[in-house]
């Protein structure tokens, strides 16, 4: 049995290796069918291309004819679970035909992981799965994305409720390749007791923050009781839109450099690190810094934190002061916000059965129902214009008032920059800002260094 | 007299001199034995500990209730029993492998004779300068190829053939007489009758402290099981206990009173195995030292 | 025909040994040597998982390694991998050292003790992880509670550059420590009575005998302690990904931990599999070296 196996190894081997020394080739799935495909011509998955490509709406192309059990892989924590099973159970039980396992496979970037691996391997893969906003891009360029465009026509689903910077977040090449499902965007949550004690408010405007910060941090002799806002350094999406409203394009228009050495965006680095330097802000960074920068907040120890909208119910379950919810403090000429939280997009490499009855289940998540249990149930957004601008939106914010500044500002809401290397790039950004945060290093040395490994990587991407 | 005396005085100072030596070593090996115990104690003791206890800003040594709850919440909420699961599946399957493959090469180099024979043993030791953690992106890459992400298969496959077991097993075999074999061989045994009759009964603690090893190896094997099986399906205990502070990250603050619960369901196998065979688990590693 | 049938069960003989060493040999062939020709020829292409296409690009990735903006990481690499491996070397060699005088006494209670202090090396490197990511906790962690309690500053163990390989140094030095006193503890069982017996006739102190004795006889163990502490040392990962993520800003990134991250994250297999090889040679010329050393200055007695 054993040396039947080795033979079938070394055959296998022996066939790999002469593939991979016919100069070029497929990284995805070996054997025939991939060569198959690649003969064909189709980078980006033949059937697929094949399937897009097919003069649109024959609906019956999409149709579920058989029972089918698919995965939907998804990042939501364990303070989820309750909701995802009432959703998921609510699905099941609406129809016969499909069954769905949900599955969670960690953080954002480790589902990321996940789904790379799977498609490069071919098999799998989850008949759906949700994904980060910013990885719509690379996605796209990377041929992993079912394209919508055709099963939407097909079914006559109505995208057009969707939130337009919403939906254009899910667009890749002017092609639909994802569908917003749990939006929410950056906010700064403050203590409003302190605020209304101290009789301050969040600054509308970046340049304010200064004085903002001195009347609302504590500092002794050089040691922090108090700090005025903790700037989450593990993600960039929390300050980026600093950056864009400060005039910063991060990647320039010629999509091959970055403008990170700009006067500009020099000059919020220092004020940054001035405000770390006098103890006024917490640069969090590191493996616990999510849950120490909660902390700090809880126990009263920071005045404000900049956090995502999806998690105000923990925020206010958690606090046992009132959490005050405010927009970014704005640019000089903007006061843009970004798109959070999770799209849900199809593989391309699943068989026609499987992306089937993922679009149903996406149709379904994606749904104004599901979305409004969301929407209630945990910090995220409500995704349709049928609820945000109409009656309901009212009786929403009504239930939760401190969405007000939201609301308020929904058109200001826009989407990612998309860039195929932009994930490699924000890593590097992220690892040069903790550490000018953090230590003592000579700035403008660091942000050169920086700069130049950002452009290699926005070239070679 | 007087010399008796001094005499007698200096065997009373020596051995006070050793008493106090004793004393010194004694109490230098409480405290060390203490501080390599504290983070089990640790661990231990905040795994049965309430959420507001393990924030206290003081600390409690001793728990001031016992919260069992958090096991069966980690088992719960977590797939640990699959966890545990998997692992067994992928240990067993490791060590399965590891031993007929590691026994056979072992005869073959130890007992068998042909041609290109040292070529092939060289082959074998060359082997144990290359890890995994330099090969593991084309190995990752074949078995995606083969379809074997996330599958048992995938685990073991590249872990089935160990040069190290081979290379420990074939210096057992060397030491024992080739009397033994001629002797079974007039007996009419064949090779598999050699090795499992002869061969393996007489080196049996060697092959049993080898495998000791390998099983917690594999038991804790991290890298690659990490690198392969990404899905909550085969994921197994090591990568599934790193990933509890991923699962609890969002609804809380600190969880660390689960995660302890988890990382004492982890290790009790190994640590209750570590008890019942401490003794073949120290040879284990002395007779690699000896080697 | 006579001389026929006395060869064939000769070779017949050969090939059934040849059969036995054959799936070891075949499996060895499949997971580790054609690996290595593989990561040699993915050196050479830009093949990145996502996109389902790559292409041939020539030595751009061995420029970006040795010339270009990946110089630097390789020498970051390098060097937080050297200094880890310094302390964990020195941990095992010395701290086991003087954990084997400590607990050198034949009794039950330091069988027992010794036990316990062995024990850390059979929990799990991820448990073991999970430990100390709790105790090191700033604000909550124990051991920042005791800094308190003698008067010092919270320390952000896993935050700070200064301290964050120092933290990873403290777990697998809490695993590694009992390993190596058990080993130098069976190496000094070995020694003969005698020789201590003859020192102390010349009135040698303990000191002394320690010195001219007791270090020299171990001389084998204590090589045998630094090639393979130094070897795995050098491919340490599962700490560091648990603890720090090679953070902050990369201050803990080791070679594995680098090549991972290339692989395993970004998808740029290609620039993976350049540091791969690098790591790969520079692991030949460490293993080479020290077995270089291990011939020329070590004292046999047996």
């Amino acid at each position: 049995m054993k040396k039947i196996l080795a033979v079938v190894l070394a055959a296998a081997m022996g066939t790999s290796l002469l593939a991979g020394c016919s100069g070029g080739g497929s990284t995805g799935t070996g054997g025939a069918a991939a060569q198959q495909t690649q003969a064909a011509g189709g980078s980006s998955g033949g059937e697929a291309q094949g399937g897009t490509e097919a003069p649109a709406a024959d609906a019956s192309m999409y149709e579920v004819t058989e029972p089918i059990t698919i995965q939907w892989w998804h990042a939501l924590e364990d303070q989820y679970s309750q909701t995802v099973e009432e959703v998921v159970k609510g699905f099941n039980e609406s129809q016969d035909l499909i069954t769905v396992e949900p599955v969670y496979i960690g953080s954002y970037s480790q589902l990321n992981e996940a789904l790379v691996a799977a498609h490069a391997a071919g098999t799998g893969l989850p008949a759906i799965t949700v994904t980060n906003t910013p990885y719509v891009a690379e996605y796209g360029a990377g041929g992993l994305t079912e394209v919508l465009d055709p099963y939407i026509q097909a079914s006559g689903y109505d995208v057009e409720d969707f939130g337009a910077g919403m939906l254009q977040a899910g667009q890749y090449d002017n092609k639909q390749v994802c569908l917003p499902f749990l939006i929410s965007t950056q906010v700064v949550y403050y203590n409003k007791d302190m605020a209304d004690e101290l009789g301050v408010t969040v600054p509308e405007k970046w340049a304010d923050m200064d004085e903002f910060l001195e009347k609302v941090s504590i500092v002794n002799n050089g040691t922090t009781e108090r700090y005025g806002s903790i700037v989450p350094g593990w993600d960039q999406w929390y300050f980026e839109t600093v950056f864009l409203n400060d005039g910063v394009k991060l990647v320039n228009d010629d999509m091959t450099s970055t403008d990170l050495d700009s006067q500009a965006a020099v000059d919020l680095v220092y004020k940054y690190k001035e405000w770390c330097d006098k103890g006024w802000i917490y640069w969090a960074n590191g493996t616990d810094a999510s849950s120490i920068m909660r902390q700090n907040f809880i126990d009263g120890k920071a005045f404000s934190v900049f956090h995502t909208s999806s998690l105000y119910n923990t925020y206010v379950d958690r606090c046992d002061f009132e959490v005050g919810m405010a927009w970014l403090p704005g640019g000089e000429t903007t006061k843009n916000q970004e798109i959070g939280g999770s799209m849900l997009l199809i593989p391309s490499k699943n068989d026609q059965a499987t992306k089937n009855a993922g679009w149903q289940f996406l149709m379904y998540l994606c749904g104004k129902d599901v979305n409004m249990k969301w929407a209630k149930e945990t910090g995220y957004m409500p995704t349709r214009n049928s609820v945000l601008k109409t009656e309901e939106g009212v009786k929403f914010l009504e239930e939760k008032p401190a969405f007000q500044c939201i609301f308020d500002n929904l058109d200001l809401i826009k989407p990612r920059i998309s860039h195929p290397g932009w994930n490699q790039m924000v890593t590097i950004w992220m690892n040069y800002l903790a550490e000018i945060m953090i230590e003592d290093v000579d700035i403008p040395s660091k942000i050169e260094d920086m700069v130049e490994e950002i452009n290699e990587v926005l070239e070679d991407a | 007299m007087s010399k008796t005396n001094s005499q007698l005085e200096r065997q009373v100072a020596a051995k006070r001199k050793k008493k106090i030596v004793l004393c010194v070593q004694y109490t230098l090996a409480i405290i060390v034995t203490l501080i390599v115990v504290f983070p089990l104690y640790w661990m231990i003791s905040s795994s049965v500990k309430s959420q507001e206890e393990i924030l206290l800003l003081t600390p409690t040594l001793w728990p001031h209730e016992i919260h069992l709850e958090n096991y069966t919440n980690v088992f719960n909420r977590v797939n640990f029993g699959k966890y545990y699961y998997n692992t067994i599946v992928m240990t067993a399957g490791i060590l399965g492998s590891q031993i007929i493959t590691g026994v056979f090469a072992a005869y073959g180099f130890s007992k068998g004779k042909f041609k290109g024979q040292n070529a092939c043993f060289i082959f074998v030791l060359g082997a144990l300068m290359i890890p995994l953690q330099v090969t593991f992106i084309p190995i990752y890459i074949m078995c995606a190829n083969w379809g074997m992400t996330d599958s048992f298969l995938g685990l073991i496959l590249p872990e089935c053939v160990s040069p190290y077991y081979i290379f420990m097993l074939r210096q057992t075999f060397m030491a024992i007489d080739d009397s033994y074999i001629d002797a079974a061989k007039v007996d009419g045994l064949g090779r598999i009758g050699i090795i499992t009759k002869i061969l393996t009964p007489m080196c049996k603690s060697t092959l049993f402290t080898t495998t000791l090893v390998t099983f917690t190896n594999g038991w804790n094997s991290y890298f690659w099981p990490k690198i392969i099986a990404k899905n909550e399906h085969r994921r197994v205990l090591t990568v599934g206990l790193a990933q509890l502070k991923n699962t609890f990250a969002g609804q809380a603050t600190m969880n660390n009173h689960e995660i302890m619960a988890g990382a004492v369901m982890a290790i009790l196998p190994v640590v209750i195995m570590f008890f019942v065979f401490q003794k073949y688990m120290l040879t284990g590693y002395s007779k690699a030292a000896m080697k | 025909m006579e001389k026929n049938s006395f060869l064939k069960p000769r070779t017949m003989s050969a090939v059934k040994d040849f059969v036995c060493v054959l799936p070891a040999l075949i499996f060895l062939a499949v997971f580790t040597y054609y690996p290595i020709c593989k990561l040699i020829q993915i050196s050479f292409t830009d093949w990145n998982l996502v996109s389902d296409t790559w292409n041939y690009v020539g030595f751009k990735n061995w420029v970006w390694l040795f010339n270009g903006s990946g110089t630097k990481h390789l020498l970051n690499s390098l060097r937080v991998t050297v200094l880890y491996s310094i302390g964990e070397l020195t941990i095992t060699l010395v701290g086991g050292m003087i954990f084997a005088l400590i607990f050198n006494r034949l009794n039950k209670t330091f069988s027992i003790m010794r036990a316990i202090v062995f024990m850390p090396k059979y929990v799990a490197m991820s448990s073991a992880a999970v430990i100390f990511l709790w105790i090191l906790n700033t604000d909550t962690g124990i051991l920042n509670y005791f800094l308190k309690i003698l008067g010092l500053p919270a320390v952000d163990w896993l935050g700070n550059r200064n301290t964050a390989l120092i933290s990873v140094l403290m777990l697998t030095g809490w695993r590694a420590i009992g390993y190596g006193m058990m080993i130098y503890l069976s190496a000094m069982i070995g020694i003969s009575k005698d020789y201590y017996e003859a020192a102390s006739l010349d009135g040698a102190t303990a000191a002394q005998s320690f010195f001219k004795i007791t270090l020299p006889m171990l001389s084998p163990t204590t090589l045998f302690l630094f090639v393979t502490t130094f070897i795995s040392s050098m491919k340490v990962f599962q700490s560091v990904d648990i603890l720090t993520s090679g953070g902050p800003y990369r201050s803990t990134e080791v070679f594995v931990y680098t090549i991972y991250k290339y692989a395993m994250e970004d998808f740029r297999m290609d620039r993976a599999s350049v540091i791969a090889i690098a790591f790969f040679v520079m692991l030949l010329v460490v293993t080479a070296s020290t077995f270089k050393i291990s011939n020329s200055s070590v004292h046999y007695d047996s």
